[in-house]
């Protein structure tokens, strides 16, 4: 018996496949094998001898089952690691993937701006960019034959029509289509007969305008220095000036402190320390007089701001026809 | 406009430093640019709105000053202190509503010559040449009041006379005349103009006369200082493409109380830096400034600024600025003067008051809740800003970059896309004025621009490019006045032949037509169809309209498609089969068949059986012509099929192709047996063979 267990062990160290290990496996515990056949030959021993040496047979059967399970496993992590090691891949290689795209810094600018409106609970109107003469010009006050269009060079379609020049038109349109009160904010792209380093003919703005009763000058204020600071931070100083739009009065032009420079002067402000940002002003009692408004009852604000200077600020772009240009170097920054 | 801080010194002696000066100038209204250092004086550059001509003037901007501090404005000498003797000269208005007030004096024996220095750097200072002294003092007092004077060589007005009127006054037509700078105006008959007893002499306000204008041989004067109306003067300086200082001004709105000061002013002037004598005046004003009288109540006042200012507070900011004031308890009114026409109504004055007492003073407070109003198409609103939203997010996904472009185009722009004569896309919208030929009309695609983009990145070495846009397109409807603006989303995706580690051999269309599908999908759009597109700028083979509905009814809501090759060619593209994509859709068609409706559906409770089969059928035969037989098939079933193999080569027939799909069929009731799904597949697969005359792939 002991020589049977010492020549399994002999034969088990030099396997070194599963193969092998199969081959030892048939040879001890198979149909015809060794331990089979010394179960087998149990018969031939007297009737009390049985009970003791059948344990003995059965004791090396068990133990050498559990070896060959043992080696069995061995053999097959062993074979694993080395097929798992052959199929090593370069994990340094880059992956494959299709860059997301990028919005345009105007698009996301006025996203930004859009929504800080949004929030203060402003819906989006929108109107037409080929627009009447009445609706850019008359119903904002600026009469026929008034210098006061000068101060936008107009493309014209026809006699009376015209690309919009701003997008306060879309102030006059959003009225007629409510009763008091009113607030909206007009995104959208506005047309100006002009092209030099500073000007594009056609550039973006946001107009804003607000309607009810008791609506005043400081809430204007209020208004617009919390959209100044929700856009440029809260330390961002804000400052109001007197200014003139046909279509309210009073009116203002809004600087802020230069974002660049803290207040002390340098390029981009021209020395001023200050940067302008935005118009605005109380609506002209003539705008409601237009869109039947009673204007003893109401009185609002209206506000408007160009979109590239807003993005050229954020993004320190100092030529705004980059925005137009489209070169894919350029938009992918954004 | 440039105003020396010295002149204005000269007028107010504020003590306060120019930087502080221009500070406060900006602060109520009057923005100081810049402050140029000339001459050891500082100019500021002041930028004055069209509502303020009064401020064109350094009188205006001194009176601003002297509101602001509160200390009076000085006028400048000019008492003619003797006239010699009366003035044989006659004036006649024809036209009093075009000419409210003409004076004159006349100026002898002067001598042209330079101007002394003091006048000149004034001059200088305010960016005007020195020419001689007798025009620049009429410059001069331009300068100084604001007030435009012309200067007429009188031995040139035929019978000493002036008359004002218009050709139609004068009953003649058709003038030509020959303006100082040597150009010759055709005059049209409401033109007015200033005559001699035979001829004109002036384009009244804007230019005078080639033959009447002051020469180094002049020595007689005759200075005009008159209140042109602003309508007429404009109108005519836009005829005529003239713009003038004194064109400027006279559009804008003069002062026609001054301008007798600004003609004694000159006089006097003229004799101190030309020797001349000073004849009597002529002076008639047919028409009367008549001072607007405004009422406006404190309250009011309060009410619009969000202010609780005393009426003391509020007198004293209008009082400063020189305004007629009468308290009448609650309110007041108020009487405006002749340079500040602008005022016209309570409004005018409430911004008076904001602008001397401070709009920094003025406290920022936001407003108790508004809640705005709605109007009943605000959802349909919000849907297309929506869809908008999601098109553009899905693009993003897939690595499109977004460009803005310009929304003009040419006629020729269409014809690179030879889009045919009467395709609505030719219903364009021109533009009069135009910057450039290349950009005279609104455009009415948007892929000129995307092809334009492509070509100006290649030129830069970018050599791959996806891009999209959206933006409105412009089309021309006879029917109305305004052209129809719709939103439409176009986009590019160009790729050569490159270098790449992973290889992806899935076909530029297909990838696009993945991007168009699920955004169709996405905004829940059910009934669409792609069919093979008509336009001749794309690859016949490659290209699809996509179409919402079916039938007649169906909208076709744009195209994507491989560029045809002719078109790379004309757009000069070098590279070696380069694959060129575009798609264009039309937001709101897709938007009219997007279901905004999101419902849930129960989910199978029972397990499904799959079958595939191969098929091999004519090269011709469409996939969405074999999908479409595969729905057809009657069956409650049936719950999805879908293609996932086409294979042409080894063993597949010349012509033919072989075709694999795959059905899923799953009862709502029970578990299908797999007989009951053999039996029901081998039945479809029979009714398919027929239909499409294909066999079973072997």
């Amino acid at each position: 018996m002991t020589s049977i267990k010492d020549s399994f062990y002999a034969e088990l160290k030099s396997v070194n496949s599963l193969n092998h290990l199969s081959d030892l496996k048939v040879k001890y515990l198979g149909k015809k094998g060794i331990i089979t056949s010394e179960m087998k030959s149990l018969s031939s021993l007297p009737v009390d001898e049985r009970p003791a040496h059948g344990k003995k047979i059965n004791d090396l059967k068990t133990s050498i089952e559990a070896e060959i399970d043992r080696i069995e496993s061995e053999l097959k992590n062993r074979e694993l690691k080395t097929q798992l090691l052959s199929e090593s891949i370069d994990v340094t290689l880059p992956g494959k993937y299709t860059l997301f795209g990028t919005e345009h810094p105007i698009n996301r600018t006025l996203s930004e701006i859009v929504d800080i409106f949004v929030k203060m609970g402003f819906s989006i109107e929108e109107g037409p960019e080929v627009e009447l003469d009445y609706y850019n010009f008359e119903a904002l006050n600026f009469p026929k034959n008034h210098p006061a269009r000068d101060m936008q060079d107009t493309f014209f379609v026809s006699d009376n029509t015209v690309l919009r020049t701003h997008t306060s038109p879309v102030q006059v349109r959003g009225m007629e289509k409510r009763n008091p009160p009113v607030r909206f904010i007009a995104p959208g792209k506005v047309y100006r007969c002009d092209a030099d380093m500073t000007h594009t003919p056609l550039f973006h703005q946001v107009e804003g305008l607000m309607v009810d009763r008791h609506i005043t000058f400081s809430n204007l204020k209020g208004i617009l220095v919390a959209f100044l600071h929700q856009m440029f931070g809260a330390e961002t100083p804000v400052r109001f000036r007197p200014s003139f739009f046909p279509f309210t009065e009073p009116s203002a032009e809004v600087d802020i402190g230069c974002i660049f420079c803290k207040g002390s002067g340098c390029r981009v402000c021209k020395g001023s320390g200050w940067l302008e940002i935005l118009g605005a002003g109380m609506v002209n009692p003539r705008v409601f007089e237009y869109v039947k408004y009673d204007t003893e009852e109401f009185t609002g604000f209206a506000f408007g701001m160009g979109v590239e200077r807003i993005a050229m600020l954020k993004y320190s772009i100092d030529d705004i026809r980059l925005f137009f240009e489209n070169d894919i170097r350029f938009l992918r920054q954004f | 406009m440039r105003v020396p801080f010295e002149w204005i010194k000269s007028m107010v002696p504020v003590k306060q430093t120019p930087e502080e000066v221009a500070h406060n100038l900006t602060m109520i209204g009057f923005e100081v640019e810049a402050i140029d250092r000339m001459d050891g004086d500082a100019v500021f550059e002041v930028n004055v709105t069209p509502n303020r001509p009064d401020c064109l003037s350094v009188i205006g901007i001194a009176r601003e000053i002297s509101a602001f501090y509160n200390i009076p404005v000085e006028f400048p000498e000019h008492d003619v202190l003797a006239e010699l003797g009366g003035l044989d000269f006659n004036v006649d208005i024809l036209d009093k509503n075009l000419c409210n007030r003409y004076a004159g004096r006349i100026v002898r024996n002067v001598r042209i010559g330079e101007s002394p220095e003091w006048m000149k750097k004034r001059l200088e200072k305010c960016g005007i040449r020195s020419i001689n002294n007798v025009v620049d003092v009429t410059n001069y007092v331009l300068l100084e009041f604001g007030h435009p004077l012309h200067a007429f060589d009188l031995s040139t007005l035929k019978n000493n006379t002036i008359r004002i009127g218009t050709p139609a006054n004068l009953k003649t037509s058709g003038l030509i005349f020959k303006t100082l700078d040597g150009a010759e105006h055709a005059i049209e008959n409401d033109m007015l103009l200033i005559w001699d007893a035979e001829r004109p002499v002036a384009v009244a306000g804007i230019m005078g006369g080639l033959d009447s204008e002051v020469k180094n041989s002049t020595t007689d004067i005759f200075i005009e200082s008159a209140y042109f109306d602003p309508v007429s003067v404009r109108k005519t300086s836009k005829q005529l493409g003239i713009k003038t200082e004194s064109s400027y001004r006279f559009e804008r709105g003069t002062d026609i109380k001054i301008l007798k000061k600004a003609l004694d002013r000159a006089a006097y002037l003229m004799k101190e830096v030309a020797g001349g004598d000073i004849y009597g005046k002529i002076d008639i004003y047919p028409k009367r400034y008549v001072a607007t009288k405004i009422s406006v109540s404190f309250e009011r006042i309060n009410k619009i600024l969000g202010l609780k200012l005393s009426k003391k507070e509020i007198l004293d900011c209008l009082s400063r600025l020189g305004l007629e004031l009468k308290e009448t308890g609650s309110s007041f009114t108020v009487k405006t003067p002749t340079y500040r026409r602008d005022i016209q109504k309570e409004c005018d004055i409430i911004e008076e008051v904001a602008r001397i007492y401070g709009y920094d003073r003025i406290p920022a407070k936001l407003p108790e809740a508004v809640v705005g109003s709605e109007p009943n198409n605000m959802a349909e609103k919000n849907k297309t800003l929506q869809a908008r939203k999601l098109i553009k997010d899905a693009l993003l996904k897939f690595g499109f970059s977004e460009a803005i472009n310009y929304s003009f185009m040419s006629m020729q722009d269409l014809d690179v896309l030879s889009i045919s004569l009467d395709d609505i896309r030719r219903n364009t919208v021109g533009i009069l004025n135009p910057i450039r030929t290349e950009d005279s009309h609104m455009r009415t695609t948007l892929m000129p621009a995307m092809l334009k983009n492509l070509i100006s990145n290649l030129a830069l070495g970018n050599k791959e490019l996806r891009l999209f846009e959206i933006s409105r397109i412009f089309i021309n409807t006879t029917a109305n006045n305004l052209p129809d603006e719709k939103e439409h989303a176009a986009g590019i995706l160009y790729k050569e032949r490159s270098k790449t580690l992973y290889s992806d051999e899935t076909h530029s269309f297909y990838s696009v037509k993945g991007l168009v599908e699920a955004v169709l999908l996405e905004m829940r759009i059910k009934d669409y169809s792609f069919v093979r597109s008509a336009e001749q700028f794309l690859h016949p083979g490659q290209s699809a309209d996509i179409m919402i509905g079916s039938g007649n009814t169906a909208v076709n809501a744009g195209f994507i498609g491989t560029a045809h090759p002719a078109l790379i060619r004309s757009l000069g593209i070098k590279a070696n089969k380069p694959s060129l994509v575009l798609f264009e859709l039309n937001i709101e068609a897709l938007l009219s068949a997007s279901e905004s409706k999101l419902k849930y559906r129960p989910l199978p409770k029972f397990p499904f059986i799959e079958r595939d089969t191969a098929i091999v059928v004519d090269n011709d035969l469409e996939a969405s012509t074999l999908t479409a037989m595969l729905k057809a098939f009657k069956s409650d079933l049936i719950e999805d099929v879908y293609i996932f193999d086409v294979y042409t080569g080894t063993n597949i027939p010349q012509g033919k192709k072989s075709i694999a799909f795959n059905v899923r069929y799953r009862a709502a009731d029970k578990t299908l047996t797999d007989a009951e799904a053999d039996n029901l597949h081998s039945s479809l697969v029979e009714q398919i063979i027929n239909e499409t005359k294909g066999q079973l792939r072997q």
